[in-house]
């Protein structure tokens, strides 16, 4: 549907949507204070380009279309150190060409906010292929945070959540979508300004001086932020650095750069990694699964429930960190564990990594472009059956 | 209510995905119900094959595909020979029947409800899309005739409303008499 209005409609749009998922992720970086937005067209992900064209000019925002998906990314990392709140959206072709530009906002700590509308090669069929790209395919070392919405309401309320959790650990941040929930429109209830939680991340209070350490991140692991182009000269180098930011390939100074960014993410996992559970009081079987795919997961569950056989949903809010406590806590509950996913079998690794053996495991997956039928994971719950 | 699931398909330019959208806009924002729209299109601008799918019911969704549909509503020929295999044995197919002329000896009830010739008598054959949308507020009445115009006011140029307004209506009178019963059961 073409909108046509071209009045301010301000920043969050109150009320009851039937909304497209490309539009509500776009609608919930606004409604987090996004302010900049830079990408190069790909689908399924044009419709968040085009729904912010739209929007950013009506709220004082900026939006750029770069020349490709590596000048978008790094006028993200230039536009979140000088303060502004950054978003970009591409499709999983376009997310490979970002892993450079992606491994330099990890780096320098830019917060930044990738949505990754996955795809299959080449068309916009469904998959959820690049769930092993979003935590590995920059180089360096990092610990990537990556929430995975299964709703167009979730699209809404997990692009906030980006925001806030990058601002809050100076981190990108990717939004796992795919084109099954992009292209597919449903309710969506958009809750008053005032109701929407917001962070910011923290600035400096200490004027320019030569002995500022623009690296210095203690005793929280995340430095507080010196704005880009006010006077504290401060090199953003991909580079091992030192707490002044001077590039340094002395192991020492590696070892703590790196300990501290991977730690920032990993000392902090009970604040970032959450999950939801659906029939899980007493399952015997349990399905682990993340994005779309928790929608015949939890139909699947039902059509068990049914038959007598006792089954349960374990939804991973994030899937990066791995919510390890809750995982193996259900796999000390249960009789076996499988694994849904829209690939030929990725996540499952780290799920059966994490149950360590705790119970059997098993694995619903499929690469076909379409997502999983509930009867399709209702066969593998037959066969995980003792 | 049970959960409904309505396809629409045509060919592109019909305004196949715009229909699926306004009706389940009104569903949503107006009747209170609950609903997921899909769709799939070819390259083509137009032209092209083109479908678009509804589930409806009254309490949240999870899966956004339902494999048999209740209603298909087929505005092309080439639509209708893919997809009505996709269609409930006891389900209801609504036709153009200036565009749609074998059925395939299906068993599901069968509704002729000629969209494009009235449309083209009102003005233009481009609000056939509204006639059909007509027809199935009337025929399943879940949301206001109201309700339905409200969206469509919101969702088409304003230079378009009146002729669109004027297509529903033509697709009510079309579906007199008929009730399809999908609020009762």
């Amino acid at each position: 549907m073409t909108d046509t209005r071209t009045e301010s409609r301000g920043r969050v749009l109150t009320g009851v949507h039937f909304m497209l998922g490309n539009y509500a992720v776009a609608e919930g970086a606004l409604a987090a204070g996004c302010d900049f937005f830079a990408g190069y067209p790909i689908t399924p992900a044009n419709e968040i380009s085009e729904r912010m064209s739209q929007r950013l000019p009506e709220v004082g925002g900026v939006f750029v279309q770069g020349e490709d998906e590596l000048a978008s990314i790094y006028a993200l990392a230039g536009a979140s150190l000088a303060g502004a709140k950054a978003m970009t959206a591409t499709a999983s072709a376009g997310f490979n060409y970002m892993q450079e530009g992606l491994g330099y906002c990890y780096a320098v700590e830019a917060p930044v906010v990738v949505v990754d509308v996955q795809r299959c090669r080449g068309e916009n069929f469904a998959s959820q292929a690049d769930v092993m790209q979003m935590r590995w395919g920059a180089s360096g070392d990092y610990e990537a945070i990556v929430l995975a919405p299964s709703s167009v309401q979730e699209l809404f309320d997990y692009a906030i959540r980006a925001f806030n959790l990058a601002e809050k650990y100076r981190s990108p941040v990717i939004v796992m979508s795919e084109t099954t929930l992009a292209l597919m429109r449903e309710r969506i209830l958009i809750p008053p300004a005032d109701a929407i939680p917001i962070v910011n991340r923290r600035k400096v209070t200490q004027p320019p001086s030569p002995e500022f350490l623009p690296y210095k991140a203690e005793p929280s692991g995340t430095p507080d932020w010196a704005p880009l182009g006010s006077g504290y000269n401060v090199i953003y180098s991909l580079n091992p650095h030192d707490e002044r930011g001077r590039i340094d390939w002395d192991p020492n100074v590696f070892e703590g750069l790196y300990k501290r960014i991977t730690g920032k993410i990993r000392d902090n996992r009970k604040d970032i990694c959450f999950t939801e559970s659906f029939h899980m009081d007493d399952a015997q079987i349990a399905l682990v699964t993340y994005g779309s795919e928790v929608r015949p997961a939890i139909d699947a569950a039902e059509l068990a429930r049914d038959k007598g056989i006792k089954v349960g949903v374990l939804k991973l809010g994030t899937v990066w960190p791995v919510p390890e406590d809750e995982i193996r806590e259900v796999a000390g509950q249960v009789d076996a564990i499988i694994s849904v996913e829209m690939n030929m079998g990725k996540y499952a690794g780290e799920v059966e990594r994490v149950v360590g053996g705790r119970c059997r495991t098993f694995r619903a997956t499929k690469n076909r472009g379409l997502i999983h039928s509930p009867d399709e994971i209702l066969a593998v719950i037959e066969e995980a059956r003792r | 209510m049970k959960q409904l699931s309505i396809r629409f398909c045509g060919f592109g330019g019909q305004g196949i995905v715009l229909s699926s959208v306004v009706f389940g806009t009104a569903l949503v924002t107006k009747a209170g119900l609950y609903a997921v729209q899909t769709q799939s299109y070819g390259s083509e601008a137009r032209g092209g094959q083109c479908q678009a799918e509804l589930v409806i019911w009254d309490k949240p969704l999870n899966s956004p595909h339902v494999a048999m549909k209740d209603i298909l509503v087929a505005m092309s020929q080439t639509a209708l020979d893919r997809y009505l295999p996709s269609l409930k044995e006891d389900g209801v197919l609504i036709i153009d029947p200036g565009l749609v002329t074998d059925t395939h000896d299906t068993k599901a009830r069968v509704f002729k409800v000629p969209a494009t010739e009235t449309a083209q008598a009102l003005g233009s054959r481009i609000c056939a899309n509204m006639v059909i949308l007509g027809f199935l507020q009337a025929a399943t009445n879940m949301m206001s005739k109201d309700d339905l115009a409200e969206v469509v006011k919101e969702s088409v140029p304003a230079r378009f409303v009146d002729l669109n307004l004027r297509a529903l209506e033509a697709g009510r009178e079309i579906a007199k008499g008929v009730n399809l019963e999908v609020m009762e059961s």
